[in-house]
C-alpha cells in the first residue's frame, strides 16, 4: 500500500464530482448517476465494483462523455488534467479518447472490427499514434514506413505475450481466441501509453486460467508504463487480488471507498458488508448471507439514502436525507449516516 | 451409498466434417468416455473450461444431448438407449434448471400457466388439484402466491431463476440438473439462490448436478466435486479437500488462477501456458499432457488409467502417486 499513500501526496490525474446523468426512457426519467465522486492516481488501480445496473459502466462512459444523448442530462464535473471532460466539444474529445485514456471492454471479439484484419487495424492506430516512432526506425535502419510499421506492431504483441504475430496479423476476429483478442485489445489500448486505461468487465467473459493471463498482464504493463487503470468489475475476488483501492458503487453512488485491505476488513458501510457476506472464498466455508430486498428502480429512487429500505440499521435521518461523505481514515470514505448502528451489525 | 445415477463409458459425440457423399469423417468428442456415479441426496459439482463438454455430459445425463455409446442407469434402470416414447416415464424424474433465467421461461405465460404446464406431464397429479400445487410450488421457493398471475418479465434475474427451480420441482424430481444456474446473477441474489437450493436439497431430498465454472461456488455448495477437462474427468473428491489439496496437474491450475476475495490472501495468479485442445483432435495420451508442466513421456502416449483413493473418488494421472506423495500441488 506504500504506493498509494504516496500517490496521495501527488494530483490525481482524474477528478470526477458530483456526476449526475439521467435518461429519458418510457417509465420518465431514469436517474442513474446521483452524485459520483472520486479520484484516480497516476499509475494506480482502482477497482469500481457493484452490482448490475448500478451504474459502473455508465460512470466511465459519461466522464469520457462517450454518451452523446445523456450531454443535455450530464451534471457535475469530470477534471483530466485540469480539463473539464464534460465541456469539451468533440473535436477536443478526439485527441483524448484512445490516444490519453483508452478503454477495454467485455467482449473482445465484438469490440474488433471483423471486417479487417488485426493487422490492418493495428496498423492504422500505429500510424497515427506513434509517428515519431515510424520515423525514428526508418532512419536507422533504412526499411520503408510498412515494414517499420509492422514491426512496431510486431513488438507490441510480443509485449503483452501474443506469439506467431505474423499469422495473427493476418487474421480476422472470428479466428482468434477470447483471451487472444483480449491480448490483442490490451496492446492496442496501450499503444499511445496513455494515462488513463479504462477495463470494463474486460474479464468477465474468459475461463479463470486465462483470465488469470489478463490480470497478470494488465498488471504488469501499468505497472511498466505507469497506467492509471479504473477497473469496472462485479468479481470482488479480482478487486482483492489485483487492484489498490476499491470503490463500492451502490445505485448510482459510491457509497464506500478505501484501499483494498481496509475495505475488506473494515468495511463501514451495510452495503459493502452484506456483499462481502455474500461472496463465496475458496478454502473457507461459510455461511452466505445475502441483502434482503431487490435493487431499486432508478425512475423512482427511495429518498434520502438509497439503500435504505434494504438497510437493518436505517433510521429517520436515513430515509430524508442523502448522507454526506465522512472520513473514515486517511484514505477510507463512507456515505452512511449510521456508522454507530450499523457497526453493531 | 447408493448410486442414484450409474454412467458407464459415456460417450456423446456430434458429427463435425461430412464428405460430399454425407458420410461422416471426423467428429466433435464431447463427452469422451465418462464413467461416474451420482450418489443418491449429493450435490455433485461439475467444473471445467468452457466448451469441455460439462454441459453435454448434463444433457447427455438427461437424454436431452444424443448418447453416441455408454450406458446411463437411472434408479436401477437402464435408459441410455430408450426410444423416446418408452423415456416418457423418466421425463418427470429429472429435471434441468438454466443459466438465463430470462431466456427459459415463456414470456407469454404467466407464471400460473407455466407452472402447471410442467404438471401436466404428472399423471399422478390430478387437475383439478394444479392450481393448489401450483401455489404450494411458489411457497416453496419463498415467492408470495398473488405472483401467479404475472408475467415473467415482472421479475428480477433472481425471481426468474425461484420460478425456473418451482417448474422444475413440479414434477416432484429426484435429480435435478443446474446448468450454470447462477452465473448470471449478482453475487447477492447467488447467494440467496444457492442457500435456496441447498434447503430444498435437505427438504425434499434431492440429487443434484452443479454444473458452474466457478470454484467456490462448488466449494460452498457441493459435496463431491468432478473436475472435466476436454470432455474427460480428470478428478472427482469431496468439495472440502479438493482445493485443498489437488491430486490433478490442471485441478491445481484452475485453484491458483482463481483470484480469492481475500485480500489477506493475496497470491500470485497462476497461469496454464497454451490453449484447450480441440475437441475434433484432442492430443494422444492424457489430454492434458501439452500444458502440464509435470508431463514426461508416458503422458503423450498412453492414457492414464483410474486411480481410486477411496469409494467416489478418484484421479486420472500417470503421475497421480509421486505427485501426491511429494505435496508438490498442494
Amino acid at each position: 500500500m506504500q504506493m498509494t499513500k504516496e500517490a496521495k501526496k501527488i494530483e490525481p490525474i482524474l477528478r470526477v464530482q458530483d456526476l449526475k446523468v439521467s435518461f429519458n426512457s418510457a417509465r420518465g426519467r431514469v436517474k442513474v448517476l446521483e452524485g459520483v465522486d472520486f479520484e484516480l492516481y497516476p499509475g494506480e488501480i482502482l477497482a469500481l465494483v457493484g452490482e448490475t445496473g448500478c451504474g459502473k459502466s455508465v460512470t466511465a462512459k459519461t466522464a469520457l462523455n462517450l454518451i452523446p444523448q445523456a450531454r443535455p442530462y450530464l451534471r457535475g464535473h469530470v477534471y483530466f488534467q485540469g480539463q473539464d471532460l464534460t465541456a469539451l466539444p468533440n473535436q477536443a474529445l478526439v485527441s483524448i479518447w484512445g490516444k490519453r485514456i483508452s478503454m477495454i471492454f467485455q467482449n473482445p471479439q465484438a469490440s474488433i472490427n471483423p471486417v479487417f484484419t488485426l493487422g490492418e487495424q493495428m496498423f492504422r492506430l500505429i500510424k497515427m499514434f506513434l509517428p515519431e516512432e515510424i520515423k525514428s526506425i526508418q532512419q536507422q535502419s533504412g526499411i520503408g514506413a510498412k515494414t517499420a510499421v509492422r514491426q512496431i506492431a510486431t513488438e507490441k504483441l510480443k509485449e503483452v505475450g501474443l506469439m506467431e504475430t505474423e499469422r495473427l496479423l493476418n487474421s480476422y476476429a472470428f479466428e482468434i481466441s477470447g483471451g487472444m483478442a483480449q491480448r490483442y485489445k490490451i496492446a492496442l489500448a496501450l499503444l499511445s501509453s496513455p494515462e488513463i486505461l479504462i477495463a470494463d468487465e474486460a474479464t468477465s467473459s474468459l475461463d479463470v486460467t486465462v483470465q488469470a493471463h489478463i490480470l497478470k498482464l494488465l498488471k504488469k504493463m501499468c505497472r511498466l508504463k505507469g497506467t492509471a487503470i479504473l477497473f469496472i468489475t462485479h468479481d470482488l475476488g479480482i478487486a482483492a487480488q489485483i487492484c489498490d483501492r476499491i470503490a463500492v458503487m451502490y445505485a448510482g453512488r459510491i457509497v464506500e471507498i478505501a484501499e483494498t485491505a481496509e475495505i475488506f476488513v473494515n468495511p463501514l458501510h451495510p452495503y459493502t458488508k452484506g456483499l462481502l457476506g455474500a461472496v463465496p472464498q475458496l478454502g473457507m466455508q461459510k455461511q452466505l448471507t445475502s441483502i434482503p430486498g431487490l435493487i431499486p428502480d432508478l425512475s423512482n429512487p427511495p429518498e434520502g439514502c438509497r439503500f435504505h429500505p434494504r438497510c437493518e440499521s436505517a433510521g429517520d435521518l436515513c430515509r430524508r436525507e442523502k448522507p454526506a461523505y465522512r472520513y473514515a481514515g486517511a484514505s477510507h470514505t463512507v456515505a452512511c449516516d449510521g456508522p454507530k448502528r450499523s457497526d453493531s451489525l | 451409498m447408493e448410486a442414484l445415477i450409474h454412467l458407464k463409458e459415456v460417450k456423446t459425440y456430434f458429427p463435425h466434417e461430412k464428405t460430399a457423399l454425407g458420410k461422416i469423417v471426423s467428429w466433435v468428442k464431447a463427452v469422451d468416455n465418462v464413467t461416474l456415479d451420482i450418489f443418491r441426496g449429493e450435490c455433485l459439482g461439475l467444473v471445467g473450461e468452457s466448451g469441455c463438454g460439462k454441459s453435454t455430459l448434463g444433457r447427455t445425463i438427461l437424454r436431452l444431448a444424443p448418447l453416441s455409446s455408454g450406458s446411463i442407469i437411472f434408479g436401477g434402470e437402464e435408459i441410455g438407449h430408450l426410444p423416446f416414447k418408452a423415456l416418457q416415464p423418466y421425463r418427470p424424474r429429472m429435471q434441468m434448471v438454466f443459466q438465463d433465467p430470462r431466456a427459459s421461461l415463456n414470456p407469454r405465460m404467466k407464471i400460473v400457466e407455466i407452472l402447471k404446464e410442467a404438471l401436466h406431464i404428472c399423471p399422478q397429479i390430478d387437475k383439478r388439484e394444479h392450481f393448489e400445487r401450483a401455489t404450494q410450488l411458489l411457497d416453496m421457493v419463498d415467492m408470495r402466491p398473488e405472483y401467479l398471475f404475472r408475467y415473467p418479465h415482472e421479475f428480477s434475474g433472481g425471481q426468474q431463476q425461484r420460478i425456473c427451480i418451482a417448474r422444475a420441482l413440479a414434477t416432484q424430481p429426484d435429480f435435478l440438473v443446474f446448468d450454470e444456474a447462477t452465473s448470471a446473477l449478482d453475487v447477492s441474489v447467488q447467494a440467496q439462490i444457492i442457500n435456496l437450493m441447498a434447503m430444498l436439497r435437505g427438504k425434499l431430498g434431492l440429487t443434484y448436478l452443479f454444473i458452474s465454472h466457478d470454484l467456490s461456488i462448488l466449494e460452498q455448495v457441493c459435496t463431491r466435486v468432478a473436475v472435466m477437462y476436454a470432455g474427460d474427468i480428470v478428478e472427482i473428491r469431496d468439495a472440502a479437500s479438493l482445493f485443498k489439496t489437488p491430486g490433478h496437474p490442471y485441478t491445481k491450475a484452475l485453484r491458483d488462477a482463481l483470484p480469492i476475495a481475500d485480500p489477506a490472501r493475496r497470491h500470485e495468479l497462476g497461469t496454464l501456458q497454451g490453449e484447450v485442445p480441440k475437441l475434433t483432435h484432442p492430443p494422444p495420451g492424457c489430454k492434458f499432457h501439452p500444458r502440464c508442466s509435470y508431463a514426461t513421456d508416458i503422458c503423450a502416449e498412453q492414457q492414464p488409467a483410474v486411480a481410486f483413493s477411496e469409494p467416489g473418488s478418484w484421479v486420472r494421472c500417470h503421475h497421480h502417486e509421486e505427485l501426491w506423495k511429494k505435496r508438490v500441488l498442494h
